[in-house]
């Protein structure tokens, strides 16, 4: 029952939070459809009519995927460097329940957020190509939420040394840019590169969505075992740096 | 009620080369204020954040409520409030009544459980009009009281306060100290506080420690400090700036020290009052004041830190 306070109270802390900074929002999913435009306009310039439909909607499954995995892989990090900016990370600290366990439900409320304005990104850029998909939500985002649960654990790994080094953002820009590569990555049926985190994850989703390809059970079993091993991980490396910024009392400086 | 609430036990914590804390040990009897005074750097808010298991400590033991910090840290933070220094401690993009509601929420506690509660902490803080108003537009005072409501909110029977009254006008520390000692009179909290305001000491606390370079150098009740530190100094006003002549010769009667045009003097005997005054009036000295004045705290904090030094 704490633990559901909890989570509600990171849900309202995100209603408020997008409440005052409305302005923001509404740039954000602009900004994030005007990037969108400008790669589907940019292909069809260059391509012509070499380019399929079915490679313009495996762009934009992917880009729904990139943009999900580049937002839950800087959230852990960049809340600890703004709660430390803020100079409220303390006052997490002393919650009875953990902060380890606030910034997991925040990553997840942060996760469900991200599909709602994923949501109106998919449609307004469907609307605006013309290029109409018939898309699954529920095993799109069932998936999404699934491997970017590994996401959330390296998360917490950059989070933890934020806690010591504070200024982590450029680690995780290249984290973020170095998913693009690794997602064009074969991981099926059992490449070595599946055991990278989400890899496995966003490429059960972009051919399931876009090509119609079907994966037997023990696949998205192993996608989970996957997500779960690098949280188990991440929150391990996370309550090891958490010792050491106490050690050196680095939870309050920044 | 004499039992302890938090009990420290030879307290040790380094940086490096550096040594903060140097094997302390104090308690704190449940139901009492008690005050932690020291230089900046002395090691106050290390103790304070090894209390509440934000720093690791090396050496020693902390005890809150017969429970180890070490051990069940998550136990003892559901009964425990804290303010800390140079940090906001609350949002300052929500408003009063979402603060108090987030920061109830994060300690699994739902916002139905704290209606009565909040409501009676932002009216007895008068921050009702202001409950439902973003706080970034809020004065330095009304944003501490905010932070002071936070602490409260989930009804715990200890705070920590480092410094809640630092950069807060005369009339704000006022408000405050009138609210903690009232609450503390009403709900019967352990308070553990640290500040450079002595009034506020004086006023809430029945016992004060000062801490200086790691240790603790004094630990008592104010009474007997005030007891111990009793005596009686005399502030001459002067027309003039005194010259260093003057201040060498009044200082034969006791030790002297100048601030603008006031000599402030404590005497060795009162029998040195009319030489003294004898000596100023040959030198040719225009008196306009002559008080005398008890040492308040501040005078035997400085004068206790004084002593250690010397």
């Amino acid at each position: 029952m704490k633990i559901l306070n909890l989570f509600g109270a990171e849900g309202k802390m995100m209603y408020w939070s997008l409440r005052r900074y409305m302005f923001n929002t509404v740039a954000m999913v602009a900004v994030l459809f005007l990037i969108f435009m400008g790669m589907f306009w940019g292909v069809k310039t260059i391509g012509g009519s070499g380019v399929t439909g079915d490679s313009l909607d495996s762009m934009l499954v992917g880009y729904i995927l990139w943009v999900s995995a580049m937002l839950a892989l800087g959230n852990t990090g960049g809340e600890i460097l703004s709660e430390s900016q803020r100079g409220t990370l303390e006052q997490l600290y002393l919650s009875p329940l953990g902060a380890h366990r606030i910034f997991f439900f925040r990553a997840i409320v942060n996760i469900l957020f991200n599909f709602i304005i994923m949501t109106i990104m998919l449609y307004l850029s469907m609307a605006a190509t013309g290029r109409w998909m018939t898309i699954n939500l529920l095993y799109l985002y069932g998936m999404i939420f699934l491997s970017t649960l590994s996401l959330v654990g390296i998360s917490f790994m950059m989070g933890g040394l934020g806690l010591i080094h504070k200024k982590i953002s450029s680690v995780n820009g290249i984290l973020s840019f170095g998913l693009i590569g690794l997602m064009l990555l074969p991981t099926y049926p059992m490449t070595p590169y599946a055991f990278l985190p989400f890899i496995a994850g966003a490429a059960a989703v972009r051919n399931h969505i876009v090509l119609g390809a079907t994966f037997p059970g023990w696949w998205y079993l192993f996608i989970a075992a996957n997500s779960i091993f690098y949280m188990v991980l991440g929150l391990v490396i996370f309550k090891k740096m958490e010792k050491k910024a106490k050690r050196l009392n680095k939870m309050n400086q920044y | 009620m004499s039992q302890n609430c938090i009990q420290v036990k030879n307290l040790s914590k380094a940086y490096s080369d550096i040594t903060a804390v140097n094997n302390i040990s104090f308690e704190v009897p449940t139901g009492e204020i008690l005050g932690i005074l020291g230089p900046n750097g002395s090691g106050k808010t290390t103790t304070l954040k090894s209390i509440l298991g934000l720093i690791e400590f090396d050496k020693g033991s902390i005890e809150v409520n017969g429970l180890s910090i070490k051990k069940d840290r998550n136990e003892i933070l559901t009964n425990v409030g804290a303010i800390l220094e140079g940090a906001r401690n609350i949002y300052w993009h929500l408003t009063p009544m979402e603060n108090l509601t987030y920061f109830a929420g994060i300690r699994g506690i739902p916002k139905k459980d704290i209606t009565d509660r909040a409501k009676y902490l932002l009216e007895s803080l008068k921050l009702t009009d202001v409950a439902n108003k973003e706080i970034r537009q809020f004065s330095a005072g009304m944003k501490q009281k905010c932070a002071l409501a936070c602490a409260f909110i989930h009804d715990p029977s200890i705070l920590l306060l480092d410094e809640p009254t630092l950069g807060l006008d005369v009339e704000i520390t006022r408000t405050i100290m009138d609210w903690l000692v009232d609450v503390v009179k009403k709900e019967g909290k352990t308070i553990l506080i640290t500040s450079h305001n002595m009034d506020f000491i004086e006023t809430i606390c029945k016992r004060i420690l000062i801490i200086r370079k790691g240790e603790i150098i004094s630990h008592e009740t104010v009474e007997s400090l005030k007891e111990k530190f009793a005596r009686k100094h005399f502030l001459i006003d002067l027309q003039d700036k005194p010259q260093k002549s003057l201040i060498e010769s009044v200082s034969s009667f006791g030790s002297a020290s100048t601030s603008g045009n006031t000599i402030k003097i404590e005497l060795e005997t009162l029998d040195h009052l009319l030489p003294l005054l004898k000596t100023l009036d040959d030198a040719g000295i225009k008196m306009l004041n002559f008080r005398s004045m008890e040492n308040d705290l501040e005078d035997i904090f400085l004068e206790v830190i004084r002593e250690e030094t010397e």
